[in-house]
């Protein structure tokens, strides 16, 4: 259940067929809370496991009436509060071993749970009017089935301008129409395109340890660079479209976790593309205030694009820490801040260098961009490897080839994702330049019933004849 | 806490879908599902043609007396769909050798194999199987002129062998080399564990339907019959290309036959275990009784190849080098010498790709990479008759 399988997308089709029995609020948020209680029971059948995430939901809720009742100045305390409950929930290895809880316990969803909770707090704190959150409300938008276990993270306004309408917004065949075709496009990313990637990174990290000529090694080491970024993505953002149809069939709107990250011509602008209600959660909380005390702090106007860098390392440098408990997430987060970091620095120093006029020119030439659309790729590609394996398994893959051929290897996976993707890019131009009076004949209604009938069908295939269990979606492990 | 929409941008009535987009895009749904699903049937047809006749067709078999043999100078032609046109030619003694068994010369030394369809050479021509390559083979490395007949035929498992053995004896061979495979150990009654006789198996296409939905859950019904599909094959060899994906599919099924590749394999294996164990002692102790040396040797089948080259990747309680490990053990103790090749399988690069996907058995290039393989163990110290004097030799004539 707690992944892209037939039973999930029946679960949610369910759902959101009784939702839309009645535009009542009451009974589709109703509706909602049960059903995403349903889900979590399903997922985790012993009630015991249940009680630490049952007990940081509480707090998070108790943590909320005191804000609300104008304990706003107590803010720091009870978000140092809450941060500390869930690092200790999810065994932050700087912790002592000793304080933790010793059995095995359900934490799926409870990483995006905190984002939720933490950005209610904050608001709540910052709101001028008063406003008070019941308890239902509070369980339905923290808990709420379709964002639980791999987000994306919606704010609390927005869900409940959708979710506690009167009027809710509408669903007719045409949406309908296209919610069902983006469960299928999210099916097959999940269940087939993934699921191939996959196999192609689990081939080549076997194939670096054998005792085999360097020159197929070579090929292992090029195809297990380029692949996971490629596996990632559709697992991730295959998941998310089924999600964010399915809330939509129970007309609520999620916000978009994706936009062509690959189409990217930087890391800031991956960044951007890529995971981005995350990348905004970090922004609005992190990014934002630390830059405004930076700058209270230091007024010197020259400094102020550095505390920017600055500013902009920790947030994503943050963003890598929160992927996992673990040295190599560290390592992983100084990857992603830096990259950002040094992306930042570059264009800085260019513009200096150049002037702005020329830069902007520069930053529109063609081959400027496809050469920064390979690297960002690359360089995304590269911080990865800190993501899925560990320190052990880095070193074996470094040794497998040494640093030379790994430098050819990263150079080829540069240029060949730049001449790809520019392809890519200069062949969807094309396709969407087809168009009629109603728009680009690619994404009309036919086109989508077309391919969606063709994906269906090799979905349903493939999933038939390997007869396995759905790939696991990758994040729900933060 | 109640609010309306009409403020949101995003809230817009939706437009009127056409009258007749509620025929035409159901109609272009069915359509494309139909012409995807019969051009690539109809493409994997074309591609993977397939005769009705096999192998098997060259074989008598009585289910009753447990008696497997082959008909006397028999001729078939056979085409799986994965495979190419493959010509079965049996000798006048039964057996898949394109010339009769006769009187051994002084000068020859003679080697035996006995074993299943894999040593058989089925599904491949003749001359590409490992059977035929060895002599050649052993011939340059020893510097000695060997021969090879080839006594395997489909189904004649440890069990059966013993009713051969004295034919075998009969042709005064030097060596006797004995391939196993892990259906051996799988299948001592050589029947089928169902009861079926593997003979009797091939049938007609409702008839198959009608045994797929007699399968079980409604899933698994669906999934037997679109198995029988050319579009099936097509997909299976495609994805089955991958070790890893090929090693989680095979494994994922869980039936007896991934018994052998457990850790901790189930008592009902160890049962079947213990029976090949006093079969191999009772042949062996045929052959030690009649002065014949006998080396057998554990060829890997598809799935345990393609779990080594996997480096350790394999699911938890698994272990290829198990059933490995436990033939070394009996057959040592019995007197016979035992060939370990499966380690080497670790040195080749998706060793999978040298069986047929999904008919299992070895395809041209594993019986060349069989070959290689055996001869190297054969002649490395491992065989009195063809070894140090003959590697020596080799070395005087290439002057090293």
């Amino acid at each position: 259940m707690d992944n892209a399988s037939f039973q999930f997308v029946g679960f949610g089709l369910a759902v959101a067929l009784i939702s839309n029995f009645s535009r009542s609020p009451v009974w589709r948020s109703a509706v909602l809370l049960v059903a995403s209680l349903i889900f979590i029971g399903l997922v985790e059948r012993n009630p015991l496991a249940l009680l630490p995430m049952a007990g940081f939901l509480l707090l998070g809720y108790g943590c909320l009436l005191l804000i609300e009742r104008g304990w706003s100045r107590s803010l720091a305390w009870v978000l140092v509060a809450v941060i500390f409950v869930y690092i200790w929930l999810k065994k932050y290895t700087f912790l002592p071993e000793g304080s933790f809880l010793h059995y095995s316990y359900f934490v799926l969803g409870l990483s995006y749970i905190f984002f939720r909770v933490l950005h209610l707090l904050i608001e709540a704190a910052d709101r001028t009017e008063r406003r008070h959150i019941g308890i239902g409300a509070y369980l339905t938008y923290t808990i709420n089935f379709t964002t639980l276990v791999s987000g994306p993270i919606q704010r609390y306004d927005k869900f409940a301008q959708d979710q506690f309408a009167v009027e809710p917004i509408p669903l007719g065949p045409r949406v309908m129409g296209s919610q069902l075709e983006r469960i299928i496009r999210g099916f097959f990313k999940v269940n087939v395109l993934a699921m191939l990637f996959n196999m192609v990174r689990v081939d080549a990290f076997a194939q670096l340890s054998q005792p085999l000529p360097v020159s197929f090694k070579l090929y292992a080491a090029f195809r297990l660079a380029v692949v996971f970024p490629l596996f990632l993505y559709c697992n991730f953002s295959g998941y998310i479209d089924i999600v964010i149809a399915l809330a939509r069939l129970m007309r609520i709107r999620l916000p978009e976790n994706f936009d062509r990250p690959f189409a990217a011509p930087s890391f800031i602008d991956f960044w951007n593309r890529w995971h981005i209600t995350l990348s905004t959660w970090l922004k609005t909380y992190v990014y934002n205030p630390l830059l405004v005390v930076l700058m209270r702090r230091i007024s010197s106007p020259a400094l102020q694009p550095l505390l920017g860098t600055l500013a902009l390392f920790v947030a994503f440098f943050l963003i890598g820490l929160w992927h996992g408990r673990t040295s190599e997430f560290i390592f992983f987060g100084i990857l992603q801040g830096g990259g950002v970091a040094l992306n930042k620095l570059w264009q800085m120093g260019l513009a200096g260098t150049l002037g702005t006029k020329r830069y902007r020119g520069l930053a529109k030439n063609p081959l400027y961009i496809a050469f920064s659309r390979g690297l960002t790729f690359s360089w995304f590609a590269f911080t990865l490897f800190w993501f899925w394996s560990d320190w052990g398994q880095i070193d074996s893959d470094y040794h497998s080839i040494g640093r030379l051929n790994w430098s050819a290897v990263w150079l080829a996976v540069w240029l060949s994702s730049t001449v790809v993707l520019a392809l890519w890019e200069w062949l969807r131009a094309v396709l969407l330049s087809i168009r009629t009076s109603e728009g680009p004949i690619l994404v009309s209604r036919y086109a989508l019933v077309v391919y969606a009938s063709a994906l269906g069908l090799i979905s349903l295939v493939v999933t038939v004849l390997l007869n396995q269990p759905a790939p696991g979606i990758v994040y729900k492990a933060f | 806490m109640t609010s309306k929409n009409g403020f949101d941008p995003g809230y817009e009535r939706e437009a009127k879908l056409p009258r007749r987009d509620w025929v035409l895009l159901p109609v272009l749904c069915l359509a494309t599902i139909c012409l995807l699903a019969g051009s690539v049937e109809f493409g994997a047809r074309r591609m993977f043609k397939k005769l009705d006749a096999a192998g098997q067709d060259c074989l008598t078999l009585d289910y009753a007396s447990a008696w497997v043999r082959g008909i006397p100078n028999c001729k078939v032609w056979e085409k799986i769909p994965e495979g190419e046109l493959t010509e079965y030619r049996f000798n006048s003694s039964g057996y898949r050798n394109n010339f009769d068994f006769g009187p051994k010369s002084p000068d020859t030394y003679r080697i035996v194999m006995i074993g299943t369809s894999m040593a058989a050479g089925f599904r491949v021509p003749e001359q590409q199987t490992f059977g035929a390559l060895l002599p050649a083979e052993l011939s340059r490395r020893t510097g000695r002129k060997v021969e090879l007949y080839n006594e395997a035929l489909p189904w004649r498992v440890s069990s059966s062998l013993q009713r051969y053995f004295n034919e075998t004896i009969a042709t005064n061979p030097d060596l006797i080399l004995w391939i196993l495979m892990p259906s051996d150990i799988e299948n001592p009654s050589w029947v089928h564990r169902d009861g079926v006789n593997p003979l009797s198996q091939r049938a007609g296409v409702w008839h198959r339907i009608r045994a797929a939905l007699a399968t079980g859950s409604f899933r698994s019904s669906i999934a037997a019959i679109f198995i029988q599909s050319r579009t099936a094959t097509l997909l299976r060899i495609l994805l089955y290309a991958s070790p890893s994906q090929y090693v989680k599919s095979a494994l994922h099924e869980g039936d007896y036959k991934t018994e052998f590749l457990k850790s901790e394999p189930s008592p009902e294996w160890q049962k079947d275990l213990s029976g090949f164990k006093s079969n191999a002692a009772n042949i062996e102790g045929q052959a030690s009784k009649a002065g014949i040396p006998l080396v057998a040797v554990l060829l890997p089948d598809r799935k345990q190849a393609a779990m080594i080259s996997l480096m350790g990747d394999w699911p938890r309680g698994f272990d290829p080098y198990k059933l490995d490990n436990d033939l070394r053990a009996i057959i040592s103790n019995h007197g016979g010498t035992y060939i370990d090749i499966l380690p080497d399988f670790r040195a080749i690069p998706n060793p999978q790709l040298d069986y047929f996907a999904i008919d299992g058995h070895l395809n041209p290039k594993g019986h060349a990479m069989i070959n290689r393989l055996l001869s190297e163990k054969l002649t490395n110290g491992a065989v009195a008759g063809l070894t140090a004097s003959g590697q020596k030799r080799i070395g005087s004539e290439t002057g090293q």
